[in-house]
């Protein structure tokens, strides 16, 4: 049984004055357990957005269409209610290294145990035993759990982050950019962790990430994203040897050393504004192979091989002449 | 940056204005709170000007009896001279207002002086300026007035002089604050590097980006400036040979205008002072909400997102 | 230790602002326009031996700098002068004064934290809609009122039905603990009011702005997610953050305080120290209007001090 989809996930932001931005085009995702999935795309794609619409984390303006299935069961359908008895059991998130994500006035003991007696896993001293256990876990030792997060080097904020996450047990675990803002090195690392937590606690992973060579070190499959919606998604190698769609080729062109750390290569060109309907391929004023039909019609996303699916006019040029 | 801000759809607000010609008039234009500020302040304003030709009657005549009640001929009724009330509030006007810009004016100067000085040269003059700020800062105000206005004596003059000397410290802060942030802005350092003198760069630079930030601080502390003045008229301290709206309201709670009942002896010219500092901190606020709005999304509030029904899928076929 | 830095910094600071307002207060008098004995020493109907004993006491005769000094020495002894009002030392007439403020200005405090905390709260939880607006409104409505005249106001409103000058009804003889009490509240609670309402405006919008400011931070969001429900976001997460910011600005308000209790007293004719200064100044009682100063500022430094102090508790990030 899968154990996370989205299917056809829809978010509207509320611009005022009747206009409004439709950050998210109808996303569909499947995580089977254990499995890690990339989620890539430029600054402002909807990648985080997608995300923070599965958690229901989404603010006031935001209007959400679509199906968020947890173990085949529709959990965004109740809107806020529904969703938020899943959140931190279920699924956990990371969020990017730099935010303020931690609560200054609080120390991390206190916040993880906030999160252990929230959901009834453990309460008193009980639980500030299994928060030292949870931050050995992650390499910090446990004598610094009544430390206060400014006393935290940037990784090490991340990883009491990531410690939290796990408090209660989550069968999903969403990490938002969470080696960007980084050092090289503690990118490294964090890494790393996320590499053997996941393994340890077998653990599904959602990435989400602009950075390819993060996505080839953690993920087996990746969705690519472009202008909110999904415009390929397969095996990360495959994206890599044979994209099916220019925007992915540009985007794996533009990062020569995928097992490196060279930053990311922009491709020329920006995305189109999502706060008015977009004609034809959302991506065609900035392909290098776009052609007539490109600028008319919208191509759909379509499967092309087992696991494989890519939303690009090419392929059925291709099929055809196939 | 917060996360939910990197998204295009999560900016519900412009990106931070960086300071431009217009941006004064912008902000009020689009706010209807400051619109109605401004429109109850250029009534004021216009009034009092035009006090001297619109007044219905002589301010110093004694035209009915003391605490006369309101009618027709006097809207606001008379006060303990048997003066017209109307006329009274707009020449009071004229000299709360007038007291109020220029114990503002000298304000500004010396606050503005600071702050530039502070902000722009840094190091020791900032920090030693900025000290000198603090313990102004502390010191309460009102108190310090009332002391050198007694010892000083009352006149139009002093009281403006004193209000001015104790009203600075925040602009100092405030345009400190921002004279920093634009001398390390780029176009900032390469005139320095060209060779430009401190007060071209000042003047031609610097001036223009601080401006709107100084325009909002000292419309706000006009409102300042009007009620210090309307207190120390109450107090006794105001210049007895000009009427304030605080001195009219003085007058009329000596003269027992309460006892007798004769409320629009009081009510009209607070009120009056009431809707001049609400203009005022409106048409600021607006202004510092233009400069400086709030980027972040709220993650917490009251309703919650909206689920919308899935409608069928776009008209594409294959 | 870091901390003991912090509290010594800040109390260092208090006391030189104190020094500062001394000097000042010195400064001022000395340099008044007319003879500085009219100015201090005048007592009336003293002789000519009185005159000359008192120019000696306050060194009148010696050179500015040992004046300075005499006063200062004066000041460590407690010794603020001579009323010219009632010939009392100015010390004691502002004890009692001091403590008859106290308990108004309390309460008219108390009233505006409180409500204008609720309403404040209020007014950034419902962001967007007609209860903000109309809080906020409000809000500035009652800060923009003045003072006294919002006294001489809830006066119009409530003669007649609360009594509307003095501390307690001086006709009331040998009153029951209890009549007394109930005596003291009614009298109280005009001039507490004012003083509430005004304030309350104020915190309102000091309170609202902080609550939007925390609300929009992160770890609001990773509270959110974690899954806590919206109540205990605000109070363990917003308002304990929010905290820091207020307490700042209550802290500035203090002046605010001062300049109020000084116009409500004169209003209502509470016998406190905002209305010592009134009298003082009305009677051109010098040592009075002086020590009245220095005693306001020297509470005022005092309340920005365990302000300073309480937000080096309230924050771990403290560490100057």
């Amino acid at each position: 049984m899968t154990l996370l989809a989205l299917d056809d996930l829809h978010v509207w932001f509320d611009l005022g004055e009747g206009r409004e931005l439709h950050a998210v085009q109808g996303v569909s995702l499947e995580l089977e357990p254990g499995q890690r999935l990339g989620l890539v795309g430029e600054s402002g794609c909807g990648k985080t957005t997608t995300v923070l619409g599965l958690l229901g984390l989404l603010p006031p303006s935001a209007s959400v269409a679509g199906r968020v299935l947890l173990n085949s069961v529709d959990i965004l359908a109740g809107g806020e209610e529904s969703i938020r008895p899943h959140r931190w059991t279920d699924l956990a998130i990371v969020f990017q290294g730099a935010m303020n994500a931690l609560n200054p006035v609080q120390t991390v003991e206190a916040q993880i145990v906030e999160a252990l007696e929230l959901h009834g896993r453990a309460s008193g001293r009980a639980a500030r035993v299994r928060v030292g256990e949870l931050l050995e876990a992650v390499g910090i030792p446990r004598d610094r759990a009544t430390r206060y997060p400014h006393e935290f080097s940037g990784g090490m904020r991340q990883r009491a982050a990531i410690a939290m996450a796990l408090a209660c047990n989550p069968s999903v675990l969403v990490a938002d950019e969470p080696t960007t803002a980084l050092d090289v090195m503690v990118q490294a690392q964090i890494l790393e962790l996320l590499d053997s937590l996941c393994r340890d606690f077998g653990l599904a992973l959602l990435l989400v990430t602009h950075d390819l060579p993060v996505v080839a070190q953690l993920c087996d499959r990746a969705a690519v994203m472009y202008a909110g919606e999904i415009v390929e998604q397969g095996p990360v190698d495959a994206l890599f040897h044979d994209p099916r769609h220019p925007y992915t080729r540009l985007l794996f062109a533009a990062t020569p050393d995928l097992h490196g750390h060279d930053a990311l290569a922009s491709i020329p060109g920006s995305p189109p504004r999502l706060d008015r309907l977009v004609e034809g391929c959302p991506f065609a004023p900035r392909c290098d192979r776009a052609f007539d039909r490109c600028a008319v019609q919208r191509p759909l996303l379509r499967e092309l091989d087992a696991g494989r699916e890519a939303a690009c006019h090419l392929n059925d040029v291709l099929a055809v002449t196939a | 940056m917060s996360v939910a801000a990197r998204e295009p759809g999560a900016v519900i607000e412009q990106a931070p204005i960086r300071s431009r010609p217009g941006i004064v008039w912008q902000a009020i234009r689009k706010r209807p709170s400051a619109i109605v500020g401004a429109t109850i302040l250029g009534v004021v304003i216009l009034g009092a000007l035009l006090a001297p030709v619109l007044a219905p009657y002589d301010v110093h005549e004694q035209v009915g009896p003391v605490f006369g009640h309101p009618s027709w001929s006097h809207p606001v009724g008379l006060d303990d001279g048997g003066i017209d009330m109307l006329s009274l509030l707009m020449w009071g006007a004229r000299v709360s207002l007038l007291v109020g810009f220029a114990a503002t004016f000298v304000s500004m100067v010396i606050g503005g002086t600071i702050g530039v000085a502070s902000g722009y040269f840094g190091g020791r003059t900032d920090t030693i300026l900025m000290r000198i700020t603090d313990y102004f800062l502390v010191i309460p105000d009102v108190p310090l007035m009332i002391v050198v206005a007694a010892i000083w004596g009352p006149s139009l003059f002093h009281i403006i002089i004193v209000i001015g000397i104790l009203l600075w410290t925040s602009t100092a802060r405030v345009i400190r604050a921002q004279v920093k942030s634009v001398r390390e802005r780029v176009y900032v350092k390469r005139a320095r590097a060209l060779g430009a003198g401190h007060t071209r760069i000042v003047w031609s630079h610097v001036l223009p980006q601080v401006a709107p930030l100084l325009i909002a601080n000292t419309v706000l502390t006009i409102a300042v400036a009007i009620f210090d003045e309307t207190a120390l008229a109450f107090l006794g301290l105001g210049d007895p040979s000009r009427v304030s709206l605080g001195k009219i309201i003085e007058n009329a709670f000596q003269r027992a205008a309460i006892s007798t009942g004769a409320w629009w002896a009081i009510v009209p010219p607070g009120l009056l002072v009431a809707a001049i500092i609400l203009s005022c901190s409106l048409i600021g606020g607006a202004i510092e909400d233009a400069l400086n709005p709030r980027l972040r999304v709220a993650h917490l509030a009251a309703r919650s997102f909206r689920l919308r029904p899935l409608v069928g899928r776009g008209s594409e076929a294959v | 230790m870091k901390g003991a830095d912090y509290v010594l910094k800040r109390l260092a600071f208090a006391v030189l602002t104190v020094f500062i307002a001394v000097t000042i207060n010195f400064a001022l008098f000395r340099l008044a326009p007319g003879s500085a004995v009219t100015n201090l020493a005048r007592v009336p109907h003293a002789t000519p031996e009185t005159r000359l004993a008192l120019k000696r006491q306050f060194g009148l005769d010696k050179s500015r700098f040992q004046q300075y000094v005499i006063y200062l020495q004066q000041l460590a002894h407690g010794n603020l002068g001579i009323s010219f009002a009632n010939s009392q030392p100015v010390t004691d007439n502002l004890r009692t004064a001091l403590i008859n403020s106290l308990p108004m200005v309390f309460l008219g405090t108390l009233f505006a934290i409180v409500f204008g905390t609720l309403t404040g709260i209020i007014s950034a939880w419902r962001r967007g809609t007609t209860v903000e607006g109309v809080t906020v409104t409000t809000a500035l409505g009652f800060y923009s009122m003045p003072t006294h005249w919002l006294g001489l106001m809830l006066v119009i409103l409530f003669a007649g039905v609360l009594p509307t000058g003095g501390m307690s009804n001086e006709f009331l003889i040998n009153p029951s603990f209890w009549t007394h009490v109930k005596d003291l509240g009614e009298h109280i609670l005009l001039p507490a009011l004012t003083l509430g309402l005004v304030l309350f405006g104020e915190y309102t919008l000091i309170v609202r702005s902080a609550m939007l400011e925390t609300l929009g931070e992160d770890y609001v969001l990773t509270a959110r997610a974690k899954g806590l429900r919206p109540a205990a976001i605000l109070r363990r997460h917003a308002l304990r953050n929010a905290l820091l910011p207020i307490t700042t600005l209550v802290a500035l308000s203090l002046g605010y305080i001062v300049a109020g209790a000084i116009l409500i007293e004169t209003v209502f004719s509470w016998p406190g120290i905002g209305r010592a200064v009134y009298d003082a100044v009305l009677q051109r009682d010098y040592p009075m209007l002086q020590g009245a100063f220095l005693v306001l500022t020297v509470s005022v430094v005092l309340c920005n001090l365990i302000a300073d102090l309480l937000y080096f508790r309230l924050d771990p990030r403290i560490t100057e």
